[in-house]
């Protein structure tokens, strides 16, 4: 099993179905109306985000707006200080990344070495996601108050910097690289750090997609932290500027419709650029 | 040379991530003296600019305005109070009201510290919500602010094709219009009683002439007048008069006239003009229909000032700018929220619109819930339980008060 | 002559760096964790034994120790034992329902490399991204008894209306149904990335046996992706015991406590009338399930082939 092998990516299917089989073609169907059932909220609520607000209440119920209006996107990015809630959203996002270097570090070093605590602390690993959220604000608070973190977009960006939920995807996925690469690599004299960069990390790019996107996914929607932490608006996030728009008891289901497919949509694109390098594998052979 | 790339990149992070650590710390003011912060809820931030942009340039002092989701008041006070870092003045809606005064953190505000400032006499403010009537055990932590009530809604149209040609004026005229309304076939309704409603059977009781609260300030359902409420409530039921669904959507309901009366607030109208305009001319809104009297429910927001302030007279400042009741006018019509000030509310912008006109007069005769601690998670939730018990499942009635009456009883408004 | 005492230096300096390599990777993931996320916990069982609310936040002085009256008050309450009930009824009804849809689902899509596969993954992912407002706008209207979409589909076809979220049943179903709509997303996308470590020949080989299809799914496939379903299994089960975004937002628990699970009940209890301490205790006891059940399922998992 030579290192070239290993790293020879999977390139589409060469020409050996020139016929998608009829099994294929089932199953798409079947996934296809599966995808609309799943999808069908969704595009309810675009559809939702361009409906006066007469229509909104219409029964029977329309799917398509007979008289669509964008009146609801303009009064979003009037009323939201949407230029400055985007810059912080972004820039969280960023800071997010950098913990995806150090997740991905814990992950390999519980997946890949035996050391004495291995077993107690990725227990506690995991135990960080079994506590609401509500329990871990208030210390949460306090420590960041007492580092003067608070009002500070690092501050903001530090609780959420890792997951357990990362560092034990990152675990599982790089428990199946084989050690006999890492052996090998040891032999030729790499350091434990040079490897990590070299060789794991690109093994790992599968799964390195996956968190990119979670990762993007968190930073986007970030509203509590940003919430709390910040002590005036110049450091909301756009989350908290939407919930800003949630009056007491009215509610107007278009302007949420619309703010709600404001706020997807760039995960969307973001998904859709990296899904590619989800599903593009390479040819691990002798892969568990 | 890869290695040394990414010690470069490393290292532009590492800047990059610093100077957005010192850059957005922009908010610590050590100059306190001639500044303020305000916590304003929901988007009603940019209106507040506008209205104390006269006060900033009266006073000299520098008001920061922070917009807070409603949502999210409670995680944010929380913090506050638990580093001790908290605003100068803050929008306290009045069901949080007790919450936030047992923690202690809101300057008492009794009446020698507000001698100074005439606006903030509690003999302007409507009676439901001036002075002592938000004291929490005997402290007013407190100024009035705006304020939202209930009123009866109707579809004149519905009504007038089914024989009725005004309004109810008592509740009795109500359930039998109820019953009648909802005679007009299947799945159509003559009332709603929204399920998560807490303060509707308390309505129903002071309108009877009771109160929920005793003498020494307990909470207290054994009374005559809570009864005649339940059977208001339960007969409502009983003649199939209100839907039995949690999910019924009120504007809906009363946009497509299956539930054409509806008690509610000026939200609603707002709704309703916005969402079915050819409605215009069909619908009206009529103070609560009475039995004893007709009290409605006294909501709203009042503002408070934060104990630890560094800019106590600042703040009163701007207290008393707010109360003013020609800014109070001023503020109805940046915001639409109902004004505090008696003046205001008899002011001629206001009572022009027939509306407004109907909430003014509602108003003058309104009360809070009483100021119990956690209303809605606790005795609001106990009383909604038993009511939802007896109307939805059967549950025995009596059995059911009684319960609701013992779990209750040593609830304390003080 | 072979030189072993010079080996023997650059041995030990081996087996010393790849020692201590480990702490050195977990290190800066782990300082955060503990301080963010561990801590916390510790702090909670602290507070679950005094009465803590607002007031005794803001001074401390004014915070008492009262032992596990919280506790006594928690476990006499039979709202709290309720909420518990529905807990266990989402995550049996859940879990599995998560973890088979997605494995099935990230089959099938994995079948095809071609667009319009490609496409269809982003339709399965879309719930996973939608923000919680929204779905609960968009559900709470399909599910709405007189004006909802279902039942004006019912009515369509001459069906009566169906209680959707005002049945204390029927109410279980359609929450839990709309918070399996969107924990698909996530698990179909890590069954997707774990598919792609299947070795392509292995399924070839298989079909050329003339294994069937379905056949060569359960005993290849699958036991090549346990990794993935531990993973997936774990945090599924952690996060419906959690349950507490779709309850809140569809119906706020009700009707009359039907829907509330653990975590939402602790919220209205106990978070959001500030008592903390009683907040604190409903707290741990919730970790100290979640804990005990993953607990089983990692020894379960340890009795498997180490992999």
């Amino acid at each position: 099993m030579s290192t070239t092998e290993l790293t020879r990516p999977v390139t589409r299917m060469p020409r050996q179905r020139r016929k998608v089989s009829v099994t294929t073609i089932v199953i798409g169907v079947l996934l296809a109306a599966g995808a609309f059932a799943t999808a069908f909220p969704f595009i309810w609520m675009v559809f939702a985000s361009v409906k006066p607000r007469s229509e909104s209440v219409a029964y029977p119920p329309a799917l398509l707006p007979q008289e669509p209006t964008f009146e609801f996107f303009q009064q979003l990015f009037v009323e939201l200080d949407f230029g400055r809630y985007l810059v912080n959203t972004l820039a969280i996002v960023i800071i997010s990344m950098a913990g995806l270097l150090l997740m991905a570090a814990a992950g390999y070093g519980f997946a890949k070495f035996r050391f004495p605590g291995r077993d107690g602390l990725f227990f506690l690993v995991l135990v960080t996601m079994m506590i609401p959220v509500q329990v871990t604000m208030i210390p949460t608070y306090l420590i960041l108050n007492g580092m003067k973190l608070t009002n500070t977009l690092v501050g903001i960006a530090l609780p959420t910097l890792v997951s357990g939920f990362s560092i034990f995807l990152f675990r599982q996925f790089m428990a199946t690289i084989p050690t006999e690469v890492i052996e090998a690599a040891r032999i030729d004299g790499a350091g434990e750090w040079r490897i990590f960069f070299r060789i794991i990390l690109p093994m790992s790019r599968p799964i390195l997609a996956v968190q990119v996107v979670l990762t993007f996914i968190a930073g986007w929607n970030s509203f509590l932290w940003p919430l709390i932490i910040a002590n005036d608006q110049r450091l909301y996030t756009l989350s908290v500027g939407v919930s800003l728009l949630n009056q007491q008891i009215a509610t107007n289901p278009s302007l949420q419709m619309a703010a709600s497919t404001l706020m997807v949509v760039p995960i969307l694109i973001v998904f859709i650029v990296f899904q590619r390098y989800i599903v593009q594998g390479f040819a691990l052979s002798g892969l568990k | 040379m890869k290695r040394t790339r990414l010690a470069a990149v490393s290292a532009v992070a590492i800047a990059g991530i610093t100077l957005a650590g010192c850059s957005a710390d922009g908010g610590d003011d050590p100059a306190a003296a001639d500044s303020l912060t305000v916590w304003v809820m929901g988007d009603s931030s940019e209106h507040f600019e506008q209205l104390i942009a006269p006060f900033e340039d009266e006073s000299g002092i520098d008001v920061e305005t922070v917009a807070i989701p409603w949502d999210s008041i409670d995680q944010k006070f929380t913090t506050a109070v638990a580093s001790g870092n908290g605003p100068d003045i803050l929008q306290i809606g009045i069901s949080k009201l007790r919450t936030f005064a047992d923690s202690g953190a809101l300057l008492s505000l009794d009446d020698s510290s507000l001698a100074d400032y005439p606006n903030l006499a509690s003999s302007n403010f409507i009676d439901g919500v001036a002075g002592d009537a938000t004291a929490i055990g005997g402290e007013v932590v407190s100024i009035p602010w705006v304020s939202d009530t209930r009123v009866l809604f109707t579809r004149t149209d519905i009504l007038a094709e089914n024989g009725i040609d005004a309004p109810p004026t008592t509740w009795d005229e109500l359930r039998a219009d109820a019953k009648t309304l909802a005679g007009r076939g299947d799945g159509q309704y003559g009332y709603y009683i929204p399920q998560w409603d807490s303060a509707l059977p308390v309505v129903m009781t002071w309108d009877q002439g009771g109160d929920i609260v005793n003498g020494d300030g307990f909470i207290d359902f054994d009374t005559p007048e809570f009864e005649k409420a339940v059977d208001l409530y339960t007969g409502l039921y009983a003649d199939g008069s209100v839907p039995t669904n949690s999910d019924f959507d009120q504007t809906q309901g009363f946009i497509s006239g299956v539930a054409p009366m509806l008690v509610s607030g000026p939200y609603l109208a707002a709704a309703i003009s916005s969402a079915a305009p050819e409605l215009d001319g069909k619908w009206n809104v009529s103070v609560l229909p009475e039995a004893a009297d007709n009290t409605s429910l006294l909501a709203g927001s009042n503002l408070g000032v934060w104990g630890a302030t560094k800019n106590q007279d600042g703040a009163l400042k701007l207290l008393d700018f707010v109360s003013d009741p020609a800014n109070q006018v001023t503020w109805f019509g940046l915001d639409g929220q109902l004004p505090t000030a008696k003046a205001a509310l008899a002011d001629e912008a206001l009572t022009a619109d027939p509306l407004v006109a109907v909430y003014s007069e509602q108003l003058a005769n309104s009360r809070i819930l009483p100021l119990v601690p956690n209303w809605d998670g606790e005795t609001g939730k106990a009383l909604l339980d038993a009511l939802n018990a007896i109307v939805l499942t059967g549950a025995d009635r009596d059995q059911t008060l009684q319960g609701l009456i013992d779990a209750t009883s040593s609830t304390s408004v003080n | 002559m072979v030189r072993e005492d010079e080996n023997l230096p650059h041995h030990h300096h081996e087996a010393m760096r790849q020692r201590i390599a480990p702490y050195g990777f977990i290190a800066p993931a782990m300082v955060l964790l503990i301080a963010f996320g561990v801590l916390p916990i510790a702090v909670a069982l602290l507070v679950s034994f005094t009465d803590m609310n607002l007031a005794g936040l803001g001074n401390w002085s004014r915070i008492q120790f009262i032992g596990v009256e919280n506790y006594v008050k928690l476990f006499a309450d039979a709202a709290f034992w309720q909420s518990l009930g529905n807990t266990a009824f989402f995550a049996v009804l859940g879990v599995p329902s998560v973890i088979i849809l997605s494995l099935v689902i990230a089959l099938a899509l994995n079948r095809s490399q071609n667009r319009f596969f490609r496409m269809l993954r982003s339709f399965y992912f879309v719930p996973a991204i939608t923000a919680i407002v929204a779905v609960a706008l968009v559900w709470g209207y399909l599910y709405n008894t007189q004006f909802g979409l279902f039942n004006y589909l019912l009515s369509l076809v001459g069906l009566p209306p169906v209680p959707w979220l005002s049945d204390p049943v029927v109410v279980k179903f359609s929450v839990a149904a709309v918070a399996i709509w969107r924990g698909l997303g996530l698990n179909v996308i890590i069954f997707l990335a774990a598919l792609q470590g299947v070795p392509k020949e292995y399924l070839e080989a298989a079909s050329i046996d003339g294994a069937g299809s379905i056949r060569r799914t359960w005993s290849i496939v699958i036991p090549l992706l346990r990794f993935a379903i531990f993973f997936v299994t774990i945090t599924t089960v952690i996060a419906w015991l959690q349950f507490f975004d779709e309850p809140f937002v569809l119906t706020k628990g009700g009707p009359l406590g039907a829907s509330t699970s653990i975590a939402l009940f602790l919220y209205q209890k106990g978070f959001s009338s500030s008592q903390f301490g009683y907040a604190s205790a409903g707290s741990v006891v919730l970790f100290a399930i979640i804990a005990l059940v993953t607990l089983i399922q990692l020894r379960a998992r340890r009795a498997d082939v180490d992999y």
